[in-house]
């Protein structure tokens, strides 16, 4: 409506302007880029790790001295695990995703491949790997328990054959069914064949050969053995659904009474270690989403506070313009306008600090460019905000009475 | 005169307790964000040592594959092989210096009462505590004779001796570690490093150790390390052709005492780099480095990207709330424009107004700054539960302290001034003749 | 033009009832120059207010240019006072962010006319007052009678049948004064009625009729010479 006098009004107070303007600017700034940040990580979070993370727990124990056999233990543990009720599948393995632990390698295409093809997670695992895992086999087949060996310490050779998951598969045969084919984890070493290829199965750590793509978190392999860290070994447990917490109780105190010469280290769920797999992802979510709602109470609070404030000083002067004719929505308008023009000043200089922002955070820290969706999305969220904000002070304006105006003083 | 003016402050924030609170709220939200995260990047990042940083160096020698660097561009290994920590360690060539590894063994007490539990500890050498300068309560660090014979010996933290003796005098007791049997040596106080700056290669923000041993007994026991270990070709087998491998799994740091010290240590470093390449090793060029603690920390990344994106951000949320106080105060001296003309009318200076004004701001910017400070501790009291590792880190000190009431009364006083000065701008004829 | 009946108008607090005007009538005829004079707490100013459809009232009948005005809502009366009723203010009420353009055209835009319509008018008006060459500027740089005479072009801008000032003259020196009575005494003869509330016996004299407001009651001069005495004794709150 009437645009131009509001603007050459506001023109006359361009401090106020300029502060509220700054304000918008900046909380734009703010918002957007944040919001960009929480989304990605929301994503980085939601992914399939490829297992079964809701009825598994990991389990392990740390035998005493040189004297302890922790080949045989790991044989005995397997047998009572798989025989307890309620678990549906055991297996012994060195890590789990996300755990932020394990053994990962380059696998080389050639033998003395100077450089390797892609790096990957290693898991050592018996024939129920893939079963207890809960990983869906996309092709080929899994380890049959006649191919299970123990890896002694200081054993540095690898099994001659190995699973792996479809990423990896498609990094190193891209374009061609991977089974049946060769693949070197000691590029000095004898080869590897690929008997099977898994569909999924995310590694031990978050941003794993981030230069190598952005599917190398899911570079991993099987591997057929058991395996042991000085008189360490762990196992993966996956119970029956809904019974994990009561099977995770009944193997603790079984494990810790089968063999008094050692400790039982204490369980931990799937869903455990995912939580602190993600810790600092989680957490940065939530700082930002708390900093994203103070941001946009206090910018709200500071547009309410501003245009209580100009209503009061203006008494006089709405006063007189109802006097001279105008109706209380025109009133209304005029505040509402008013505050659509001032949010669209600062908007307009929220988009450069936005992009400012943003580069700062592509050149500091790996960001991406901010999608416009984000900026579209937080202009009108803005807009929306302070017509909302501004809607009590402009009530208000308009219920000013006509008669201030022949009021003295 | 000033107690006529915070007389008057109050008065006038009486007036608007709403705009008050809204003021102060502002300023307090803008200062506990800011100075949360500021905190916690302070600590991360922090000289853990302040009187001797200069001093500790880590040893990074690049023993890694000719095909390509340990890190991109060209980063050295974090840690050293065995060889390496052997020969420097032989050599002795620096002020003081220590080789260590991350150890995790079952600790079997003695006392039935309590259950074997896994335990953290540190392989290293005498010169450990000499360099780091942990606190002892009792006894002493064991000496070069017991690292050279493979001694049975321990210094175990405070909270061990806690644990197992409950904090008395323990040393020549005996402490059973993965079988074997270690004599107590010394007792440490409590020390618990903010940044575990010796090994930030297993977690910069990890305990400090329950126990300390010799290094040269653990790898006669045949320890693997607890922590990292990384090759960048198969070591041959068994337990020798681990040691013998180019695998790096081992801190190592040294103490030099000067400049000319250091210029020293390093000629020796590359002389000994030198006569390797000779044997074959070391087919990388020469890329030894000294880095300081604080280089350390800074090229070791201790402190986060999010860490820093926090600040970053948190301190634009600073401005924004400020920005909203100063609108806010401009808005309200304004409105008082009328008063301000009387006032002048009545005789005061300009400088008086000023100062009434200041007082007012002020009054609204110390508040504003204490309930910040009690923001602050909330804040990291909720870091702490968001991040489980930052627990040494999450805390105010003294310095943080100070610097959130200097930022707060700075901040306030930024946002006071321009109003103030818009205010006292005005002339008393102007405000009495309209209206 | 403006006919009141009985009208009475009634401010109640939670603690007392004032009467602010009581069975007031009064009757202005078309091109009329009336002077309404009292004093202070008389309720000139209140009737000033419900005359220019600023408050209700509360009892009676009251027309202005033949429109029964009871009964209106806030709307109705807005657009109203915005077509008939041109308002001049003792503190001339001027906009002080606006320059004398923007200030002239506040009720054009309550009006809707067409851009073109409004510039005509704005520059005509001004013009008349004789500040043409100052639409640019702001209302603190001029005096106070140009300020006044800003305030008069405004009111006449949007051609109104009916013009109220308050006390036009009360922050004015005399010569200023006098100027901006003469102004209206020429637009009075142009045609347009004014209602004229003063405290200023010699002002009040130029007008062609006078209406004596004392205790919220009328006593015309010229259409009932005899002096009525107040009923009652109702406490006088001072509405000036």
């Amino acid at each position: 409506m009437e645009i131009r006098p509001i603007l050459s009004a506001l023109m006359r107070s361009k401090v106020a302007l300029v502060l509220i303007g700054l304000q918008i600017a900046l909380t734009l700034a703010i918002v957007c880029n944040a919001l960009f940040i929480v989304s990605q990580r929301l994503q980085l979070m939601s992914r399939d790790s490829g297992m079964n993370e809701a009825d598994t727990f990991t389990i392990g124990s740390l035998g005493f001295g040189a004297g302890f056999n922790i080949k045989t233990s790991i044989e005995e543990d397997m047998a009572m695990l798989r025989s307890l009720p309620g678990v549906a599948a055991a297996a012994p393995t060195n890590t789990v995703p996300l755990s932020n632990g394990g053994w990962s390698t380059g696998v080389s295409l050639k033998p003395e491949q100077k450089t390797s093809t892609a790096s990957s997670a290693m898991y050592f695992v018996d024939e129920q790997g893939l079963d207890t895992f809960g990983a869906k086999l996309a092709e080929g087949r899994f380890f049959t328990a006649d191919e299970i060996t123990f890896r002694e310490p200081g054993d540095n050779s690898w099994p001659p054959v190995t699973v792996i998951t479809r990423a990896l598969a498609n990094k190193l045969f891209p374009g061609e069914s991977a089974v049946g084919k060769q693949l070197y984890f000691d590029n000095e070493g004898a080869p590897q064949t690929v008997v099977g290829v898994v569909e999924r199965m995310q590694v031990p750590w978050i941003g794993f050969a981030s230069d190598e793509g952005p599917d190398a978190e899911f570079y991993s392999s099987f591997v057929p053995q058991r395996v042991a860290f000085g008189n360490f070994g762990r196992y993966l447990v996956r119970a029956e659904p809904g019974r994990r917490d009561e099977v995770m109780k009944a193997a603790e105190a079984k494990m810790t009474q089968t063999n008094q010469s050692r400790i039982v280290r204490e369980p931990r769920t799937l869903e455990r270690i995912r939580a602190e797999g993600y810790q600092e992802h989680r957490a940065m979510t939530i700082i930002l989403i708390g900093v994203i709602v103070a941001l946009l109470a206090v910018t709200a609070l500071g547009i309410v506070g501003m245009a209580s404030f100009w209503v009061t000083q203006r008494t006089k002067q709405i006063g007189t313009r109802r006097a001279l004719g105008a109706t209380r929505s025109s009133i209304l308008r005029y505040f509402m306008t008013e505050n659509f023009l001032i949010t669209s000043l600062g908007l307009a200089l929220g988009i450069v600090l936005t992009y400012g922002l943003n580069y700062w955070l592509m050149a500091n820290y790996e960001a991406q460019r901010l999608p416009l969706i984000y900026l579209g999305g937080g202009m009108i969220a803005l807009l929306l905000l302070g017509q909302a904000a501004v809607f009590g002070p402009a009530t208000r304006a308009s219920r000013v009475p006509p008669a201030v105006a022949t009021r003295s003083v | 005169m000033f107690t006529y003016y915070l007389q008057l402050g109050f008065h006038s924030l009486k007036r608007n307790p709403l705009l008050t609170a809204l003021m102060i709220f502002g300023i307090a939200l803008g200062i506990g964000t800011s100075m949360t995260s500021l905190s916690v990047f302070y600590l991360m990042g922090s000289d853990p040592i302040p009187w001797k940083s200069d001093k500790l160096h880590a040893v990074q020698l690049d023993n890694w594959s000719k095909e390509e660097p340990y890190r991109t561009p060209n980063e050295p290994p974090d840690q050293v092989t065995y060889l390496e920590a052997k020969a420097l360690m032989e050599a002795g060539k620096a002020d003081l210096q220590a080789a260590m590894y991350k150890v995790v063994w079952p600790l079997q007490p003695d006392n039935a009462e309590i259950k074997p539990f896994s335990s953290l500890g540190r392989a290293t050498f005498k010169d450990f505590f000499a360099m780091f300068e942990p606190p002892f309560k009792y006894g002493n660090p064991w000496d070069a004779a017991q690292d050279n014979e493979h001694a049975r010996v321990t210094v175990v933290s405070s909270a061990l001796n806690e644990k197992l003796f409950g904090g008395q005098d323990s040393t020549g007791k005996k402490v059973r570690l993965n079988e074997i049997e270690y004599t107590i040596v010394g007792v440490l106080d409590k020390w618990q490093p903010r940044v575990k700056y010796y090994d930030l290669t297993n977690g910069a923000f990890n305990d400090s150790e329950e126990y300390y041993v010799p290094f040269t007994t653990a790898i006669e026991l045949q320890t693997r390390p607890s922590g990292n270990n990384s090759c960048w070709e198969s070591s041959k087998p068994g337990w020798d052709g681990y040691l013998a491998s180019d695998c790096v799994w081992i801190q190592f740091w040294v103490q030099l005492n000067s400049q000319a010290r250091e210029d020293e240590y390093m000629a020796f470093l590359n002389n000994y780099v030198n006569e390797q390449k000779k044997l074959g090793r070391f087919a990388r060029p020469l890329n030894n480095r000294l880095p300081d603690v604080n280089e350390w920390i800074e090229a070791q990344g201790v402190v986060s990207g999010d860490a820093q994106i926090q600040v970053g951000l948190s301190f634009a949320f600073l401005i924004v709330c400020l920005v909203n106080t100063i609108g806010l105060l401009l808005a309200k001296f304004m409105r008082k424009s009328s008063e301000i003309g009387l006032r002048r009318a009545l005789g005061a200076t300009r400088g008086q107004l000023f100062t009434q004004h200041l007082v007012e701001a002020g009054v609204i910017g110390i508040s504003g700054g204490l309930i910040g400070l009690v923001l602050t501790w909330l804040g990291l009291m909720a870091v702490r539960g968001l991040y489980a590792d930052l627990y040494n880190v999450a805390r105010l000190d003294w310095v943080m302290v100070l610097t959130a009431i200097g930022l707060s009364i700075t901040a306030a006083v930024l946002a006071g001034l321009f109003p103030t000065w818009k205010a006292c701008q005005i002339t008393p004829a102007v405000q009495l003749k309209t209206q | 033009m403006l006919k009141m009946n009985h009208l009475s108008k009634v401010y109640r607090t939670h603690l007392i009832e004032t009467h602010a005007l009581r069975d007031f009538s009064i009757h202005v005829r078309e091109g009329e120059f009336v002077a309404v004079t009292g004093p202070s707490g008389s309720g000139k100013t209140t009737f000033l207010n419900i005359a220019g459809l600023l408050e209700e009232f509360s009892g009676g009948e009251f027309w202005v240019d033949g429109v029964d005005v009871r009964g209106m809502n806030d709307d109705q009366r807005s657009r109203l006072r915005n077509e008939k009723i041109g308002f001049i203010f003792q503190g001339f009420n001027l906009i002080p962010d606006l320059n004398l353009f923007d200030n002239v055209d506040v009720p054009l835009r309550y009006r809707g006319f067409s851009a073109a319509d409004r510039k005509r008018r704005i520059e005509e008006t001004l013009s008349r007052v004789g500040l043409a060459s100052r639409m640019k500027h702001y209302p603190a740089e001029l005096s106070g009678g140009q300020q006044q005479r800003v305030a008069i072009a405004r009111a006449l801008a949007g051609s109104p049948r009916l013009l109220l000032a308050d006390e036009p003259t009360g922050n004015l020196d005399s010569l200023m004064a006098r100027g901006v009575m003469e102004l209206l005494e020429e637009i009075n003869r142009q045609g347009t009625t004014i209602i004229m509330v003063t405290h200023d016996p010699e002002l009040a004299a130029r007008a062609q009729r006078n209406v004596h407001v004392i205790d919220g009651q009328v006593t015309d001069f010229d259409a009932e010479p005899q002096l009525r005495v107040p009923a009652g004794n109702d406490a006088a709150v001072a509405l000036a």
